[in-house]
């Protein structure tokens, strides 16, 4: 255990990693060194007595082999390969309720930490962030390309099937039955409510300045593509219209 | 030392002292003995326990004084109104001159949420603005996919919170003439959380201020920070009583069960409202205050305190999850033990997701039937909204008609009468709550409006 200086915890507790880690020592330590660089750690992570109140009052540890205790455990042992491993399935049991950071005695928030991993895991572009993240395509590019994350024509009957045969309970086209909502913002079909292009690209050019289309790329490089293409044209739209607005103040 | 286990000869060891005999309870006792600490669990004790609760508005303030930020701040145009939040501390809350920072769950899955409040507004004569100019808040999809991070979703809350702020222009008003009030629960929860982080780091603020200034849209050279951040839910609540004076249908027959919804009062517990006379300030006070003011019977269940099993990824991605949890700790809950009529909520995610996974539960032999929808549409159909054209109950999976039996409205003409209304608009033109003019402040589409009047309340 002797190819890095010791951390607080190996000096008290022990080396945590393995002889044989699933991968080199080095990647586990840049992994968690991410997760912990993230300035949102230190707030998130104040320290565990192990009490278990956030396994207890957590929705997702009903249902999966899923526990807040034990992600705040790892982080908070420094438990590489633990946290390694967490981050191939577990956390993204998690439903983001974040009750058991209401109820923590120290002030975490699992659920904030939880969020800091899936972060790193899409950096990573480790295989688990790749496989969560197929169903979510239609939500990435609606949003990314829009500013909405839902549409009224995202919801039907093929990929909801589970919600029943009413999707609305009177029948007519969608296209009618959204131009009878009296709120001229949600006269829409393909988005939520109108968008300015102005909008859209500016949450654009957020995206672009984040390192968020980064992160898209790694993940899914055909669904980038797809949506650079589609917000270059928006832009050159905004472009154009700026430049007609230019031409008429000069006229 | 060998590895050969010390015969048990079945002792057992169980640290209580030797005093210490089993019980031996029945199940009616064991749940007797055990129902205090159920109560305790619930108690808002278990939320202020603890040391180290900051209020962050101190560093807003301090960074303002300093000249590094600009508040939007709640001016008396606002006419605000006080309450109290999780440990007494004071937030104002603004009553007119809004501006909608819509939510995409709603507006694409539940439009009658958003058109109830607005309908609930121009009631009472209301100002607002509902814009073209405002994006998503992005936090279903980063709570859900993890793709974003705390500088985009701050970029974003800037960028929407600054169109708030400036939006009155187009109308040739002021800036800071309405306020944002924010319709979704995530979009609540997560600009509070951010709004934390930006006022704490020097180095957030440094990189955020120089995507806002490349979009224009900082002011004096500075990032624009909301003194507080309002849901709608809360406008609900401190308007509740101006509500009830529209009251046209009794609602004293009605047992309600209440969801209160994660994002809103366990994401920043601080800052959720509370009251001592709403469930003796045990439980957040938003919905509950409203429903109690229209007469409704709020009737507590075990459940209440559970999330509703959105889970943001899940709802699209792991669906046996959501409907599982939604149906067996929720819906089961509300229907045997609280025999209630209709569970309301005030976010976009919960009322989906416990609305529309009731008809799968027939299949696991589950056929638990209960109204779901939001605090301001059951307010707007007691106040007389027609349950199509404005509450739009037709999106609703649960058995919303049920309902509206017991509150004597006849659904069955209504829903004709929405049907021919259907029809005629084909061709002609639909209502609209407002101007439709207005929601374009800038950009292709953009006329100047001058609004100086009070749009009339729509014919009913």
């Amino acid at each position: 255990m002797a190819e890095a200086a010791t951390s607080r915890v190996q000096e008290f507790i022990g080396d945590p990693v393995s002889e044989t880690p699933v991968v080199p020592r080095a990647k586990l330590e840049e992994i968690f060194k991410d997760i912990q660089d993230d300035l949102r750690f230190d707030h998130e992570l104040n320290g565990c007595l192990n009490c278990g109140i956030c396994t207890a009052t957590c929705p997702a540890a009903h249902y999966y082999d899923f526990s807040p205790r034990e992600i705040v455990q790892l982080l908070w042992t420094e438990n590489l390969e633990g946290i390694y491993d967490a981050m191939q399935e577990k956390i993204w049991s998690c439903a983001q309720c974040y009750t058991c950071a209401a109820r923590c005695p120290f002030g975490n928030s699992p659920g904030g930490l939880v969020m800091l991993m899936r972060e790193v895991a899409i950096k990573h572009q480790m295989q688990s962030a790749k496989d969560v993240l197929r169903p979510f395509s239609r939500v990435m590019l609606k949003l990314i390309s829009t500013g909405n994350q839902l549409a009224p024509d995202m919801i039907n009957p093929q990929h909801f099937a589970d919600w029943g045969p009413n999707i609305s309970k009177v029948d007519a086209p969608l296209k009618v039955l959204r131009k009878a909502v009296p709120m001229a913002t949600l006269n829409t079909t393909e988005t939520a409510w109108e968008v300015n292009l102005k909008t859209s690209v500016e949450l654009y050019t957020i995206w672009e300045m984040t390192g968020v289309l980064d992160q898209l790329e790694g993940i899914d490089e055909n669904l980038f593509d797809v949506i650079t293409d589609i917000m270059d044209e928006k832009r050159a739209d905004w472009e154009d219209f700026q430049a007609e607005q230019e031409d008429d103040d000069d006229e | 030392m060998t590895n050969e286990r010390v015969p048990q000869d079945g002792e057992r060891f169980t640290g209580h002292g030797s005093e210490w005999k089993p019980a031996n309870l029945t199940a009616g006792e064991a749940a007797i003995a055990t129902a205090w600490v159920e109560q305790k669990i619930d108690r808002r004790s278990m939320l202020t326990n603890k040391d180290r609760v900051e209020d962050v508005r101190d560093a807003m303030w301090q960074l303002e004084k300093d000249g590094q930020i600009k508040v939007h701040r709640i001016t008396e145009q606002h006419e605000p109104v006080e309450a109290k939040t999780l440990y007494g501390w004071t937030k104002r809350i603004p009553t007119t001159q809004l501006w909608h920072h819509k939510s995409c769950g709603q507006c694409g899955n539940i439009p009658g949420y958003p058109v109830s409040l607005l309908w609930l507004m121009n009631k009472m004569g209301i100002r607002y603005l509902d814009e073209t100019d405002q994006t998503s808040c992005t936090a279903w999809n980063y709570h859900g996919s993890g793709i974003g991070n705390i500088e985009s979703l701050a970029a974003v809350f800037l960028r929407n919170f600054h169109q708030a702020y400036v939006a009155a222009k187009a109308q040739g008003l002021p800036e800071g003439y309405y306020y944002p009030l924010v319709h979704c629960g995530t979009s609540f929860g997560n600009y509070k959380e951010v709004r934390a982080y930006l006022l704490h780091s020097a180095r957030l603020r440094e990189s955020v201020t120089k995507i806002l200034g490349k979009l224009g849209r900082l002011v004096d050279g500075k990032l624009l920070i909301p003194e507080e951040v309002v849901h709608y839910s809360e406008w609900v609540h401190v308007m509740r009583n101006r509500i009830k004076e529209h009251q046209e249908i009794d609602a004293s027959g009605i047992r309600a069960t209440i969801h209160p919804a994660c994002h809103v009062y366990k994401m920043v517990p601080e800052d959720a409202i509370y009251d001592d006379d709403i469930l003796d300030g045990n439980r957040v006070a938003v919905s509950t205050g409203i429903m109690q003011a229209l007469g409704a019977n709020v009737i507590d269940y075990k459940t209440w305190y559970d999330c509703c099993g959105f889970g943001f990824r899940h709802i699209i991605s792991e669906r046996e999850f959501t409907r599982s949890f939604a149906i067996d700790r929720k819906i089961k809950v509300a229907v045997e033990e609280a025999q209630s009529d209709v569970m309301i909520g005030h976010d976009t995610g919960c009322i989906t997701t416990l609305d529309k996974n009731q008809w799968i539960g027939k299949a696991a032999g589950k056929a638990y039937e209960l109204p779901v929808m939001a605090d301001c549409q059951f307010a707007a159909l007691v106040c007389g909204a027609d349950p199509y054209r404005i509450v739009q109950t037709h999106w609703h999976a649960s058995p919303i008609e049920t309902l509206l039996e017991k509150l004597g409205i006849d659904w069955k003409a209504k829903k004709a009468d929405f049907e021919d209304y259907l029809t005629t608009i084909q061709t002609g033109d639909a209502d609209q709550l407002y101007d439709p003019r207005l929601r374009i402040t800038s950009g292709p589409g953009f006329k100047p409006v001058k609004r100086e009047v009070v749009p009339p309340p729509p014919a009913d």
